[in-house]
């Protein structure tokens, strides 16, 4: 018993200078004191903190419940612990497929043509973003310094656009290493992040700007795709910073903590 | 808590997912017109007024299991507890 207590005691003095994960924890100057938090008594934070308030009480009713004793555990063994989950989630969906196949009747279309090109040539869907920044023309300017006319062809504007969207993805591991556990505790990439999806959803509709039906209007279209996903991005910041003054950063630390293997 | 969301979500999907099946057969055009939600055929055999009625049937199963498990049987937990809590205060 002795011997288990001294451990406990040594992981618990350890634990401040442990490297579990630095980002996890918020800048010092920024995290509100629990006393602050507590004194939140409106809106969206104070929801938060009941929240998670809520949430962490159950935990611990949990835990003093039980009588499981914890212990470290890095992973669980691959057999059987995670082989017999594997195969029933593999077994379910398996037969998913193998219902779907026997049940639904099956489509059977012409043989394709070769030597027609079909009215509407799409990439697959997952590529319309990038089939959406082709259309782009209306953004390539026409330069005064050039009598008016643009420095490049709307086509090749198009295809340098793909690369900005693509370093921009590429940078975005180098800016922020994504260690925030919930959106709440780094509102600022969050809404980085709902600006990329919306982006992205925008883009993809204007993709196939000719099949809309008529009462889609094009040109809002245009515009809103370049609109929205600051409106969208802004409205996430705003939500998250409000959250954030209530959200516990101390919450289910321990689960994220990485320790180091003896 | 928690299992009831799952009851309400396995009830969802389990009657939409045959509902999608039967809707496949009986009320799909074709794969390049109106799939699933396309007209009822006017005089189905009696396997299709079978396949359309459990059709039916599985969309209502849908729906009302969802709301049953989500909304009617929490919001009869807790009034029936603040009915308790209510006869206990006084």
């Amino acid at each position: 018993m002795t011997d288990t207590t001294d451990t406990d005691e040594r992981n618990d003095a350890t634990e401040e200078v442990a490297a579990d994960g630095a980002g996890i924890v918020a800048p010092d100057d920024e995290t509100p004191t629990w006393r602050e938090r507590k004194e939140r008594r409106q809106g969206l934070s104070r929801l938060t903190y009941e929240y998670f308030e809520r949430s962490r009480r159950e935990d611990q009713d949990l835990r003093t419940e039980s009588s499981y004793v914890e212990r470290d555990v890095l992973a669980f063994p691959t057999w059987p612990h995670e082989m017999i989950r594997n195969l029933s989630l593999t077994s379910f969906f398996v037969g998913l497929i193998l219902f779907l196949a026997a049940a639904l009747p099956p489509h059977l279309g012409a043989p394709a043509d070769p030597s027609t090109t079909p009215a509407i040539i799409l990439p697959d869907w997952y590529l319309y973003w990038s089939f959406g920044l082709l259309k782009l023309g209306p953004l390539n300017p026409d330069l005064a310094i050039l009598g008016g006319q643009k420095l490049m062809k709307d086509a090749t504007y198009g295809v340098l656009a793909n690369l900005v969207v693509v370093g921009f993805i590429a940078l975005v591991p180098f800016l922020n290493k994504g260690s925030a556990r919930r959106p709440v505790e780094q509102p600022f990439w969050s809404a980085v992040g709902v600006f990329g999806v919306v982006f992205a959803v925008m883009i993809s509709g204007l993709s196939i700007k000719n099949l809309w039906p008529a009462w889609v209007n094009v040109h809002l279209l245009f515009d809103l795709t370049f609109l929205l996903p600051f409106v969208a991005g802004f409205i996430t910041y705003g939500i998250l910073k409000a959250m954030r003054e209530g959200y516990m950063f101390e919450l289910n630390r321990r689960y994220y903590r990485l320790r180091p293997p003896r | 808590m928690s299992d009831e969301f799952v009851k309400g979500l396995a009830t969802l999907c389990g009657g939409l997912f045959g509902w999608m099946v039967f809707s496949g057969w009986y009320t799909t055009e074709g794969f390049e017109s109106t799939q699933l939600i396309a007209e009822v055929p006017t005089d189905p055999a009696i396997y299709g007024n079978i396949a359309l009625t459990l059709r039916e049937a599985l969309f209502w199963f849908a729906i009302f299991g969802a709301i049953t498990f989500w909304v009617l049987i929490p919001a009869g937990r807790q009034a029936r507890a603040a009915l308790r809590d209510r006869r206990s205060s006084n």
